[in-house]
Formats: structure tokens, sequence, C-alpha cells
């Protein structure tokens, strides 16, 4: 197989490319730790009533001053559909579905997790800025889609 | 579409002629034909999603029939247009451009050919049964498994069927480009567009069957009461999208490289030039093919498989870049001093290069686990494979049907026409999906039914709908030209581009057994060796003798015809058990003409050699 010489270099360049590339974007996502939501817990969705979070939905402060959310997603709506955290202090989302998966997308923050019936999966932000946050739902979930949202009202301390 | 012969036998027997057929020429058209028209329901979906979302509060149509659209338009366009028409470009040139007389199993292409036809044909049919499949494209499951009614049924039978066309087609493609080149035809002298259907067809070899997998998994679950996806049974509903999308990524890069191919060969015959950098063309083929199989979850960020998982799948995404962005400078390196004809092929090719671009730059984007959060099932994704799928892959069907046109059909696409034809789809097409970038941005997530007044997405759902129009108009021109050029333009002669690869050796249409001898390859761009050379055509590689081909066969419509007939028969035996008659009906076809095939010897014809020279070199 012939080579040309300009061909060569392309190619040289090309895998360098590919190498240099490969190990700069490893390095940064492992050696920094970026941690996008995670979490494998399991949970089953006929007895979301008896399983603690999701027993009593809604907002519960931890003894070391966060806050712990628990929202439990349904064919169209959230529960609870409304909700108030303090702006400036941890705030951890947990949610799960009871029936086919859903979202749970703040809007304008980074905050938009999958929510599967039988997972739980949890991410934690924390609000700087008060006011209303609106969190919809953006996995298609059927003929109701477009209704199901709540609201997140950030209040100052 | 038909010659003049063909007329003159009457409409009857030319229906017979093409539903018996073996010759992958015939096979093309009918993959054109069948492809076409699906592309053309699918357009029309798209266009009644557009309507719905023109304006806030719309109530053009209902919510569930909203969903059933942008479920069959997704999944009409992918499977039903998008893959056949693709198959119908392979099958009209790469054994042409391999140099051998028709692909390795011409039964087998048929046979994939009609079960394509037959599952898109059941898929459809859900529309006149009580509602077509509404749980997306990607069918998503619990939401499928519980969707209520037979939709989503229709949805899994009909791309089942569907699916094992295409896999056959898959092989048939890998068998005929191993096998069947000509004497000379090293891998590295294998023009682009073979190198990319091969790359393609193993693409499908192994992305396939992930889908016949998942496929089955729902088919029992909705069908036969087991509970893969139910998770109050100890089922995963997640094990759904994983086999979804380790099909479904795979198949982004089976739509786009065979389109990388065409534009390959179109740009260095336009440019009169070699291609640039042919080997590094050929690698970067090689390697988005294998690293395309390392990606699927980049679908699947916000699923919280955790950061390891999804650092992992990030950068693997962002590395396909690397093999993409080779291929776009090699071909602006092609063109870099080439002497260039502004061909309507050329011209979509030139169209597809910024318009690529600007797909690929958003994937990346897409592509970085922690930026996707925000962009998410929200129109920036619809936006984004809209410039890749569109952008790449339409633009790439358009060019290279321009281009191969008088190798099909024998007769050159007008060309006015083609540029007219040409600017109102490329105009509109940028003028639907750029501003949903934007909309994406601002927060509209996909699939949704409406939107409300003062959210300010009512002026860019405007501007995206009159873009959808525009690209209606260019389709109606290109079928315009499409009936006028049968009816007015003279035929072709067969070196219509001034070509370099062994298809433009022959006569533009070729006849039914391709090469009377077989060519002698020597060297990458074979016919332009031996044009610089002098020499009228391709030189030989063998005397003239007899040539032995396939008898056609109306089994593989009749198999076909078997799963069709079956497969209403698993989808309402769960509602009535009578309905297994129609199960053993099918099934029962499709077993006894499998039989027949299998114990029936059918050894095929002989072309004689007198009869060759009598004819002389093909041309009537």
């Amino acid at each position: 197989m012939h080579l040309h010489k300009y061909e060569k270099i392309w190619l040289t360049f090309g895998f360098a490319a590919l190498i240099i590339f490969l190990s700069v974007v490893g390095v940064s996502a492992f050696h920094q730790g970026h941690t996008p939501a995670g979490g494998l817990q399991k949970v089953d969705p006929d007895n979301l009533e008896s399983t603690p979070p999701f027993d009593k939905p809604g907002v519960h402060e931890k003894e070391d001053g966060s806050y712990e959310v628990a929202v439990v997603a349904e064919a169209f709506g959230y529960t609870p559909g409304e909700i108030q955290v303090p702006a400036g202090e941890k705030v951890t989302f947990k949610v799960t579905s009871k029936d086919v998966t859903h979202s749970f997308s703040i809007v304008d923050t980074n905050v938009n997790m999958m929510v599967v019936p039988g997972q739980v999966n949890e991410k934690t932000h924390v609000f700087r800025d008060p006011g209303k946050y609106l969190i919809v739902c953006n996995e298609y979930c059927g003929s109701g889609h477009h209704f199901m949202s709540m609201e997140i009202e950030v209040v100052d301390q | 579409m038909s010659n003049a012969i063909v007329q003159q036998r009457g409409i009857g027997a030319m229906i017979w002629d093409y539903i018996t057929t073996v010759d992958h020429k015939k096979i093309a058209h009918l993959y054109l034909v069948a492809g076409g028209l699906f592309f053309l329901i699918g357009g029309l979906e798209a266009l009644i999603i557009r309507i719905q979302l023109m304006q806030p509060d719309s109530n053009f149509i209902s919510a569930g029939l909203y969903n059933e659209m942008i479920t069959m338009h997704g999944t009409t366009m992918i499977f039903l247009a998008a893959m056949p028409l693709i198959f119908a470009l392979m099958n009209a040139v790469v054994p042409l451009q391999i140099g051998a007389r028709d692909v390795a199993f011409p039964f087998l292409n048929s046979l994939g050919f009609w079960l394509f036809l037959f599952g898109g044909l059941l898929l459809n049919v859900s529309w006149f049964t009580g509602g077509a499949p509404d749980a997306g494209w990607t069918n998503y499951a619990p939401l499928s498994s519980t969707s209520p009614g037979h939709g989503v049924d229709y949805y899994v039978m009909g791309l089942q069927i569907a699916g094992a066309g295409t896999l056959i087609g898959g092989i048939n493609f890998l068998v005929t480009i191993i096998n069947m080149r000509a004497p000379g035809m090293t891998y590295m002298r294998m023009p682009l567009f073979t190198w990319t259907t091969f790359i393609t067809s193993v693409l499908i070899l192994f992305a396939f069957p992930a889908l016949t997998v998942g496929l089955f998994l729902m088919m029992f679950d909705r069908m036969f009461g087991s509970a893969f996806f139910d998770v109050t049974a100890g089922g995963n509903a997640i094990i759904w999208e994983h086999l979804f999308w380790i099909f479904g990524h795979p198949e982004v890069y089976i739509l786009i490289l065979p389109v990388f191919g065409a534009f390959s060969d179109i740009f260095s015959t336009f440019s009169k030039k070699r291609l640039f950098g042919y080997s590094a063309m050929v690698f970067a083929t090689v390697l988005i093919g294998f690293l395309g199989f390392m990606v699927w979850a980049h679908h699947m960020f916000t699923v919280g498989l955790g950061p390891i998982a999804n650092s992992i799948f990030a950068v693997s995404t962002m590395a396909i870049a690397v093999p993409t962005g080779i291929k776009i400078f090699n071909w602006l390196f092609t063109m870099w001093g080439g002497s260039i004809k502004l061909s309507v092929a050329m011209l979509w090719a030139l169209g597809f290069i910024p318009t690529f671009t600007i797909g690929g730059m958003t994937g990346v984007m897409l592509g970085s686990a922690a930026a996707d959060y925000q962009y998410h099932d929200t129109y920036f994704v619809v936006a984004h494979f809209h410039y890749v799928i569109v952008g790449g892959t339409v633009f790439g069907l358009f060019a290279a049907m321009h281009y191969w046109w008088p190798k099909m059909f024998g007769k050159v696409l007008n060309e006015k026409l083609g540029h007219l034809g040409f600017w109102p789809f490329f105009i509109g097409f940028h003028l639907t999906f750029f501003i949903q970038h934007f909309l994406g941005l601002m927060g509209m997530p996909r699939r949704y039914w409406t939107y409300f007044e003062g959210q300010g997405l009512a002026t860019g759902n405007l501007i995206s709908t009159i873009g959808a129009f525009l690209m209606a108009i260019g389709t109606l021109i290109f079928l315009y030209n499409v009936i006028y050029t049968a009816i007015k333009e003279p035929k072709a002669s067969a070196d219509p581009w001034d070509g370099r690869t062994l298809e433009w050796s022959l006569p533009s249409a070729p006849p039914f057994y391709n090469f009377k001898q077989t060519p002698l390859v020597r060297g990458l761009d074979p016919l332009w060796i031996e044009k610089m050379e002098g020499r009228k055509g391709i030189t030989p590689a063998e005397p003239l003798g007899d040539i032995h081909m396939p008898n056609g066969s109306i089994l593989p419509f009749l198999m076909s015809m078997g799963l069709f007939i079956a497969g209403f028969g698993f989808i309402y035996q769960v509602d009535n058990k009578l309905w297994f008659i129609a199960v053993a009906v099918g099934m029962g076809l499709f077993f006894a003409s499998m039989f027949t095939r299998s114990f029936k010897d059918d050894l095929g014809y002989h072309i004689h050699k007198e009869d060759l020279i009598e004819k002389g070199d093909g041309k009537e």
C-alpha cells in the first residue's frame, strides 16, 4: 500500500490528535472527579407509601443542616406539587416514579434527572438566587406529558 | 421509472417481473420507490407536527394523535425511509463499483427487500386499526410495555420483520464485497462508497441483533405475559434503553457512513482530482464504525448511571469528532485546487459540509455529560439530530441520487430543475431547524403537544413551520424532476460526469448481467487510469464466455407475506385465541416457501457467448 508523504503527515496528525484528545478529556474527567448525578438505590414502586423517604414526600431538614427533598412522579404530576427550600443551602433531591419513566428537570439549573420506576435518582443542588423555579417533565410519558410540572420557591433565610 | 422495453410487455408482466426479480439493479428500484413512498408519508407526518406547533394553544390535532404522529414520524423516517433509500444506492452501485455481476446472494437480496416492505406496511396498517404506536420512536419501557391498545404491538412486529430484512441485506453486502471484487480490486483500491458500505454492513451485523433482542423481550412482555421490563415483578426498565441504544447509536452511523462514501466519490469526480487522503478516509471510516459501538449511553446521561460511566461515554463520544473532522478536511482538500464543476450532486455535497459540521459541533456539546443536563430532551437535541440526519443523510441521498440516476435509470436528472429544487430545501431546512437550537436553549422540551402564549416560543415555532413547508416544496420539485426527466430527457451516455470508477465504464443503464467480461482493475479510480492512458474502456480480465445467471423467484415475496400474516396473528391473539390460526397460516406459508427453496434445486441459467457477441456491448 503506497502512502503519499502528505497522507502520512495527515494520518499521523489525526492519530496524535485522537490520543491527545482522549488523554486530556480522560484526565480531566477522572482526576478532577466530575460527578454527574448518580446512585443505584432500588425501591419497590408499589410500596412507596411505606418506604422512606417517599412515605412522606416533601422537604426534610437533616441533622447536618442540609435539606433532602423526596419527590414521587406519576403520570402526570409530582407529589408534592409545590415546595419551599432556603437559598444558599445544600438541597438533595431524591426522586422516583410510580408508573413510567418521567424526568425531573429544574429549569435554568443543572438538575435534570430521569425518574425511573424502581430506582432512586438523586442530585444535590444549591440555589443561590431566591425566586420561583419551574420543574418540568422532559421524558416523554404519554398524552399529558406537556402538563406535567411542579414549582419550587426558593426563599431567603 | 420504467424503460421502453418493459412498457411494451404490459403492466402485469412488469409487476410480475419486479415481484420475482433477484437482479440487484431492479431491487434498487424497488428500494427507491418503497423508501421514497415512506419518505413522503414521514414528511407528511412532519408537516402535521409542524402545523400543530405553528402557534401557541393550538388544537389542530389532539394530544393523543400528536403522540402517534411524533412516534410514527421518527420510526418511519429512520427505519422505512432512510435505511431503504441507502439500500437502494448500495444495491444500484456497489456491485458495479467492484466489477461484479450481482450481489453474493441474489435470492436473499430480494428477501431482504420484501421483509422490509411488509414490515413497513404492517407498521403503517396500525393507522387504520385503532391507533398507531404512541410511545415515541425510542419506545421506552415501561411507557411502551404498558401502553394500551395495539399500537406498540404493531411497532414491535413491524420493526422485527423489517429489521430481519435489514440484517439479511447487511450480511449480503459483507459477503459481496469480501468475495466478489474483480481481479485487481484490492481492499485499498475500492471506491469510498464501497468501503463505507462495507463498514456499514459490519455495523448492521453487530447492531441489529441488539434491536432484535429488545423487540423480542418487548413482544413477550406485551403478548405473552413475561415481565422483563416490569419493575414490580422484578424486571428492569432500563434494560430496554440500553438495548435500544446499543442498536440505536450504531444505527446513526449506519445512516451516515454510506453517504460519506457517496460524497467522497462525488467530491473527487466533480473536482477532477483523486480523493485527498484516501487511506486516511478509509481509516477514519473504520474508526467511526468501531467507536460507534462505545457511545450508546450518551443518550442516557440523565438516567443516573454514575459519574464514571457518564465520563467514559462522554470521552468516547467526543473522540468520534476526530475521525469525522479528518473526513471533513479531506473533502475540503480534495476540492482545493481542483477543477470544480457545480453540478446538482456537487451542490448538495457543498451544502452538506457546513450543515453537517454544525450538527457535529452540537453533537460534541451534547456529548459533554455535564452540559447535557441543560440540553437533554429539549428542542436542542431535536435540532442536533435533524442537522445530522437531514443535513447529512438526506442531503447525501439527494446528492447520490442526482449522481447515480443515469446508472439507475439511464437518464440524467434535469440539472436546472435540480438547482431549482435544492434552494427551497436547503433554505427551508435551515429555517426549520436552526431556530430550534434556540427554542431548546430557551427551555422548550421535545415531544410537547402544545405551549402557551407569552412564553417567547411562538415566533421561533412559526419560523420553523414556514421552513418545513419550504422543504416540502423542494421535495415536490424533485419529484417533478423525476417525472420530467423520465418523459423529456434523452438517454444518458455511459459516462456523463467524466467518472473515475468502474460503474461509469458500463452503459447507462447497464445490461442485466452488468459486465460482459469481468474487468481488470489496475489501481484506485480504475476507469480514470484507463482514460489517462488513452484507452476507451476497461481492460477485461477474462475472455468472453458464458455467463451464469440466477433465476427469479416469487419465494421471497411469499415468505415475507407469511410473516406479515403471522404478525397480525401475534398481535391479536391477546384478544382472541382464534387469531393463532393466522399465526399458523402465516408461519406455514413462510416455512413451506423456505422448504421449497431448500429442497428444490434452482441452478439458474446461462447466457451464451454467441448471444453476447450478437448484442454488442449490451447497448440495445
